[in-house]
């Protein structure tokens, strides 16, 4: 089986689905027996990290989301034994959650929907039996790649949550030096700025 | 009418700009004889040009005032301040991200600086299929001529092309094929490669340097935070708008009305059509928020045996226009630099160690961005309150895409790339020449394949001699509704393929020409 053929047969419930009201359709139908409520789901599977909280500080992210975007983080972003920035030393979760405050309010909505499903989705895509957050790393990074080359959803979800933990940890200035990325140059480089540009000589007009 | 005779010297820097934190009344009621609606391309030009004739122009900007010494060079925080929906406006579907300027000088101010002149074809084909012979080649020559002129449009000298346009320039002349410098509006660039986040040096000859100054010379206004609602009509004339003041914190300053006799419509092709919509008027044809075209792009990222160092000198060097024509493949190549956070973004070289790998290795990729002559296949539109981007690449323009993904491959290997990254969401590599039409084919129209951005939203409002099916008249003014003129890239009835910057500043210059004489 393929790859795509693997990431089909997952999720294959939910290969025409891509709208907002249709994602908690397309979990229950998929579930079965799954609570949906209202901005959110009743687990699949309960979780050790369900009993843990979300550090203070956080605005937007609830806890769930928290847990979710931490286990991306380990997975996506494993820089021990590279030359990189120590994720640790990154502030990626408060940059998530700084993101997720720019969100209209409608679409923050729908993500919530969505990062519900993408974890609980992993409980009955037949890797194993567990939720995203509960994945080894092997397997969390093979749910990742599964996603992103299966349905329209699943390679939305797949790429979103990318998006989010990449440029959380990119945008950070500290990430720079190891790829010698030279970020702001001009104050430094002691560039004077020319202003604004003199008005126009307008003794000839343009006779059409 | 009045009439302003009095030119003020132009401020060297910084522009007296109205924001919210001014505002301290609840309600404004301001009079001018022509409002206009946006401070980018089509609304500075348009200001400038009534105002330096004498008019009362009023600028109205949705978007905050951030002057150049306040820019950060950091594309992350320029997306949040200085770009619509804080840089995640994207389609229906959300696979292609588009990008505007929502800011005080609009897209200008976060542009590449790319100067094309609207292609002659192109001018001709709206002569033939939409009556515009007003705007033919000939016709409009004088008027690019006038916007190069004040924009200090030049072609790029060896030192403004980097690294990564050399190469690009060398693969291109391995193949054969054309390849010129850019021109570009800026004036001695620096060369910080950081354009996409406004100049902060003031070398882009963008509004905010130029006619918004220029205009402010002759009298114009300008008021920013300030989000038009409804423009106002009576006996099917234009004579004002409705508006809102809105503070950075999103809350609501003031309400504010305009009255004016002439109303320029210029928020750019995704909002104008949507006000149209809000106010009701102007669409006898059906036609507006239809016919959306916006010049899907991809970059196309190569890994080099050698440093490139892609963040490095002017951010865009070279263009290849070997298939600029639709016989030859209706699309163009443009090399293009770009920072860390976006080389994240736009790849996909799988997860965990191997993206760590990748952007390892970012200093030694270059890219090449595509544009195709899309076809005007969406639409803008509300939907329960909420703006819709109604857009998916057509089946027809996917040979297009294909074919531009496959030459700029060619020119990489060409180039002596070590391999190429398919613009894709799943992981795609292409190693050797041999393996592209086999790496390709498995490329499929369908969302959430590639991994597509926009910097060009076209036609929404097309103009046309045709009220049956077109909103705006030849001369720029709506068919339905007199003294109302549109001055942005909603007109363009058709894509153009290249960069609109210079299309609008003419068109704009053109179109207030038109207003004076009817004034």
């Amino acid at each position: 089986m393929t790859t795509k053929q693997q990431a089909d047969a997952a999720v294959a419930p939910l290969a025409s689905l891509s709208r907002r009201k249709l994602l908690k359709t397309a979990l229950w139908a998929s579930a079965g027996t799954a609570l949906v409520v209202a901005g959110g789901f009743a687990w699949l599977r309960r979780s050790p990290v369900d009993e843990l909280p979300a550090p203070d500080g956080l605005k937007q992210l609830s806890a769930s989301e928290y847990h979710l975007f931490r286990r991306a983080i380990e997975v996506l972003l494993p820089t021990d034994g590279t030359l990189l920035t120590p994720v640790a030393q990154i502030p990626v979760i408060a940059n998530i959650d700084h993101l997720m405050g720019l969100v209209e309010p409608a679409i923050r909505e729908e993500l919530g929907i969505a990062l519900g499903l993408f974890d609980n989705a992993a409980v009955f895509s037949g890797l194993h039996g567990k939720r995203f957050v509960d994945l080894d790393d092997e397997a969390a990074l093979r749910y990742f790649d599964v996603w992103s080359a299966g349905n329209t959803l699943q390679r939305t979800l797949a790429t979103v949550v990318k998006k989010f933990v990449y440029v959380s940890y990119w945008r950070d200035p500290a990430t720079w030096p190891p790829i010698r990325f030279d970020g702001a140059v001009s104050d430094r480089w002691g560039i004077p700025s020319l202003g604004n540009s003199p008005l126009p000589d307008e003794s000839v007009e343009v006779t059409a | 009418m009045s009439r302003i005779d009095t030119v003020n010297a132009v401020p060297a820097q910084g522009l007296n700009v109205v924001q919210a934190s001014d505002v301290s009344a609840a309600e404004l009621t301001l009079r001018a004889d022509a409002v206009v609606i946006g401070s980018g391309a089509g609304g500075a030009v348009a200001a400038y040009e009534l105002a330096r004739k004498g008019l009362d122009v009023l600028i109205l900007e949705a978007g905050p005032y951030v002057p150049s010494t306040e820019f950060s060079e950091d594309f992350n925080d320029s997306l949040e301040r200085l770009y619509q929906d804080h840089g995640g406006q994207t389609n229906k579907e959300g696979d292609l991200l588009l990008l505007q300027g929502r800011c005080v000088g609009g897209s200008t101010v976060v542009n590449g600086c790319v100067s094309f002149r609207t292609p002659d074809f192109i001018l001709e084909e709206w002569g033939e299929k939409f009556g515009l012979t007003n705007i033919s080649p000939e016709a409009m020559r004088p008027w690019f001529e006038r916007v190069e002129e004040h924009l200090s449009i030049k072609e790029n000298g060896e030192h403004e092309i980097a690294m990564h346009s050399r190469l690009v320039r060398d693969g291109a002349r391995k193949l054969g094929w054309s390849v010129k410098p850019f021109k570009r509006n800026i004036r001695e660039c620096a060369l910080t490669g950081h354009c996409l986040s406004g100049c902060k040096t003031d070398r882009k000859q963008s509004m905010l340097v130029t006619y918004l100054p220029w205009a402010m010379a002759h009298g114009a206004r300008l008021h920013s935070d300030t989000r038009v609602t409804r423009i106002l009509e009576n006996g099917g004339r234009a004579v004002g708008v409705k508006a809102e003041v809105v503070g950075h914190d999103g809350i609501k300053v003031a309400d504010m009305h305009v009255d004016a006799d002439i109303v320029v419509l210029a928020a750019g092709a995704v909002q104008s059509p949507l006000l149209l919509q809000s106010s009701g008027l102007a669409n006898r044809s059906g036609q507006v928020g239809k016919n959306f075209a916006c010049h899907p792009s991809m970059y196309v990222a190569a890994k080099y045996p050698h440093e490139v160092y892609p963040w490095r000198g002017a951010l865009l060097g070279v263009y290849v226009d070997e298939f600029l024509t639709p016989e030859k493949g209706g699309f163009i190549l443009e090399a293009g630099g770009l920072g860390a956070v976006e080389m994240c973004l736009l790849n996909e070289p799988g997860s965990g160690k191997p993206f760590l790998q990748f952007m390892e290795e970012a200093r030694y990729k270059s890219g090449i961005v595509t544009l195709i002559h899309d076809h005007n296949v969406g639409e803008i539109r509300w939907d329960n309150g909420r703006k819709v981007v109604d857009y998916k690449v057509a089946d027809s323009d996917f040979p297009s895409m294909l074919a531009a993904l496959k030459a700029s491959a060619e020119i990489h290997f060409a180039a002596g790339a070590e391999k190429v990254f398919v613009p894709s969401v799943e992981k795609l590599e292409i190693n050797s020449v041999d393996e592209i039409d086999t790496v390709l084919a498995k490329l499929e129209n369908k969302p959430q394949r590639l991994r597509l951005v926009s910097y060009h939203p076209q036609g929404t409002l097309r103009m046309g001699a045709d009220p049956a099916n077109s909103v705006v008249a030849p001369h720029g003014e709506t068919h339905d509704v007199k003294g109302l003129y549109v001055t942005d890239a909603s007109l363009l009835p058709t894509s153009i393929i290249v960069n609109p910057q210079v299309t609008v500043y003419a068109l704009a210059s053109y179109i207030s020409s038109e207003i004076l004489k009817r004034t």
